[in-house]
């Protein structure tokens, strides 16, 4: 803890405040918010009832009026704390109210019906979580499916991705052949089309495989990506020949030196694609949107989109799902981050 | 069994040919280093013999079976890489069992290999640490263990000792040597350091330019070198050579002339010389010595002396220009700057023709 303080009140100027510390927290603090605020902001409104998400202003922390059962009523009603005629302050169950005038009741005297004008109430509030909107969509809605399919399409393209993008690079970091440079050049350059250019192209392709409606048709055409082979050869390509050699005259097949040396020594890369492939795959919406129809096959970001009706949009599932959907995403970079960082240093890519 | 031959390899990338019409005969059990500045083509050759790159022309043969399109694991030979080539992803007892396993050798009796391989060259103790935890000189012993498992019929060595500190090197040598002895296996090695080659080869095949300049012994080598270059190549330090003249010719005795007055006979068959053609004197720094009597004789002055301990290198520069080293026995007190002078004797010199060869010797 000593340390910690330490570090914290370490200033440039020795003992006395120099501009820049002012500066630097200035700047630190502005940035937690700029980049907490909005994730913050999102967890906190997910545990929002709807009434609340659509009040003005915005509370930060979810609120509910409190209530209570009051004798004589059946429903609950909501309590108030009222400034009474002669100055005193006094909590209040409201029964019903009229125009601008509420009627009141007192919980211990609920015979008499006290007249309220509306401006001298404030509603008796407290934190509260509405679970709801995480328990409805995952019990009540397909969301637990959802899940599911979200988790097989990710692994197993993030598992094919690995595979033949290493199998490719391999291939063409490793192996002189007439034209390897070609091959290389055209399958970056597919960087430069986007998934919107090839969408309906794709889409017939899928299509006329039969592969339409189903999880396969959206990972398999997503599998091959010139980032991977790239990031891969690039890495492949430090790996130095003299061990290739040295596996060749140990008898090794070429698809043993693949896999017993290659494979093991390109970890790190391979580490990095992972990671890639896993968001990736995950936040895909553009695509499943277009392959999948039947609901029990959607991925998570095509069911969220289902809550977006056209008359009424249902803010609080659409947020707590979408908390639910970042989870994983949140866990693979709190676990990896350091992988991401040598990644991204290492191909020059993001 | 580890004889091979080698017969009129040619190899060439595109057009540019790095092997001219290699010409070798390797006997069991022999230990040839190929010695060469670098781009001689001494490592192309090498990976040639492995299997590991294929001859544009010409035939390989081990125990006289041509191997020239076999591939490298089916040739029965070891390789001892320059960077050690040792899986770093693997414990020095998987280093050592992999090319083992892939060949469906029995679990026993790769365990029994890798113990007596790991007690010979004694790195029992780090079998089960990974390459990147050890020193040079470990990896080294591992990587000659790697080879040695397998039982080849000959070892290849690549600059084994060229990553490895001075000292380190020495010691290596002796037990590359000593291990050469007890296994009595065919080694083939390639080093541009000739005191490596000097003290290990039985035979020493220095090459240039993708050419065999010399085959023999080191002492051979050394004794009668048969042109400019491997003169200049074997032995440090370098040999002096001096342009001179002939000025007689014979069948018994050549006698030639050089700037300074220096004028001397030298055994060798001349008769196909003409006097009057250029010719070069080889005379070797440790034949050289202070003093005036002696076949042959200049005055130089000194421009460095190097004090050794046991013996003085001398750089001094003659009369008329020409650099001269020699190495004088014991402590010698001549300063820089200070006038010296030299003798040699006839018996010791070496004379090359205008195209670089050795002169043949005496006729009887």
């Amino acid at each position: 803890m000593s340390r910690v303080a330490e570090f914290l009140t370490r200033r440039r100027g020795g003992s006395g405040w120099d501009w820049t510390d002012i500066f630097t927290w200035v700047w630190l603090i502005a940035g937690i918010f700029v980049m907490f605020g909005p994730a913050v902001w999102l967890v906190l409104s997910s545990f929002k009832t709807p009434a609340a998400l659509a009040e003005f202003p915005p509370t930060v922390l979810p609120m509910a009026t409190e209530q209570v059962m009051v004798e004589g009523y059946d429903n609950p009603l909501e309590l108030y704390s009222v400034s009474m005629p002669d100055g005193s302050e006094q909590v209040l169950a409201q029964v019903r109210r009229v125009g601008t005038i509420a009627q009141m009741v007192d919980p211990d005297a609920p015979d008499e019906i006290v007249k309220v004008n509306i401006a001298e109430r404030t509603p008796q509030r407290r934190v509260a979580f509405a679970t709801e909107n995480y328990v409805v969509p995952l019990e009540q809605n397909d969301f637990l499916l959802y899940l599911r399919n979200s988790v097989f399409v990710t692994v197993m393209a993030t598992i094919i991705t690995l595979l033949t993008n290493s199998m490719a690079a391999f291939a063409l970091s490793k192996y002189r052949f007439r034209g390897r440079d070609g091959v290389m050049l055209l399958i970056v350059a597919t960087l430069m089309v986007p998934l919107s250019v090839i969408l309906v192209p794709l889409y017939s392709v899928v299509n006329a495989v039969g592969l339409f409606d189903s999880l396969w048709g959206v990972i398999l055409p997503t599998v091959a990506t010139p980032t991977g082979v790239f990031l891969l050869r690039q890495y492949m390509l430090t790996i130095p020949d003299e061990l290739l050699d040295a596996a060749r005259m140990d008898h090794a097949s070429e698809w043993q030196i693949y896999w017993r040396i290659i494979l093991p020594l390109a970890a790190p890369a391979l580490a990095v694609l992972a990671i890639f492939s896993i968001v990736w795959r995950w936040n895909d919406f553009l695509w499943p949107l277009v392959v999948l129809s039947r609901k029990e096959l959607y991925t998570l970001q095509v069911g969220l989109n289902t809550y977006a009706g056209e008359l009424n949009v249902q803010w609080h599932y659409i947020l707590a799902m979408t908390v639910v959907t970042m989870i994983p995403v949140v866990l693979v970079f709190v676990f990896l981050q350091r992988y991401i960082t040598a990644g991204i240093a290492g191909s020059g890519l993001k | 069994m580890g004889q091979i031959t080698l017969s009129d390899i040619q190899r060439a990338y595109g057009n540019v040919k790095v092997l001219h019409d290699i010409n070798l005969d390797i006997a069991d059990g022999e230990f040839v280093v190929l010695v060469g500045p670098s781009g001689c083509g001494k490592s192309t050759l090498l990976r040639l013999l492995s299997g590991l790159d294929k001859p544009t022309a010409g035939r390989i043969e081990i125990d006289g079976k041509d191997v020239t399109q076999v591939s490298a694991a089916d040739r029965g030979l070891a390789m001892v890489f320059q960077s050690y080539a040792l899986y770093p992803h693997m414990s020095v007892r998987q280093n050592l069992a992999f090319g083992l396993e892939n060949i469906q050798m029995p679990k026993a009796e790769i365990a029994e290999r890798i113990t007596e391989a790991a007690r010979m060259l004694e790195i029992t103790d780090y079998l089960d640490r990974r390459p990147g935890q050890l020193s040079g000189g470990q990896k080294q012993r591992v990587a000659i263990g790697r080879a040695v498992v397998r039982n080849p019929t000959a070892f290849l060595l690549d600059e084994p000792l060229s990553n490895l500190d001075a000292e380190l090197r020495i010691s290596t040598r002796a037990e590359i040597s000593a291990l050469h002895d007890r296994l009595k296996t065919t080694m083939i090695y390639v080093t541009h350091d000739q005191v490596e080659a000097m003290t290990l080869a039985d035979r020493i095949v220095v090459m240039r330019a993708g050419r065999i300049e010399q085959v023999g012994r080191p002492l051979d080598l050394y004794n009668t070198p048969a042109n400019l270059f491997v003169a200049g190549f074997i032995g440090a330090p370098r040999m002096n050579l001096l342009p001179v003249k002939i000025a007689e010719a014979g069948p018994q005795s050549v006698r030639v002339e050089g700037a300074g007055g220096l004028s001397i006979m030298v055994a060798a068959d001349g008769s196909a010389l003409q006097p009057g053609t250029d010719a070069t004197l080889g005379i070797r720094p440790h034949d050289i010595r202070t003093g005036t009597g002696g076949d042959g004789s200049f005055t130089a002055t000194v421009d460095l002396m190097e004090a050794l301990g046991p013996e003085t290198v001398a750089h001094a520069t003659t009369d008329d220009g020409q650099k001269i080293l020699a190495v004088l026995n014991g402590q010698d007190t001549t300063k820089a700057g200070d006038g010296i002078s030299f003798a040699f004797d006839a018996g010791r010199t070496h004379l090359f023709d205008a195209e670089g060869q050795r002169l043949p010797p005496p006729r009887t």
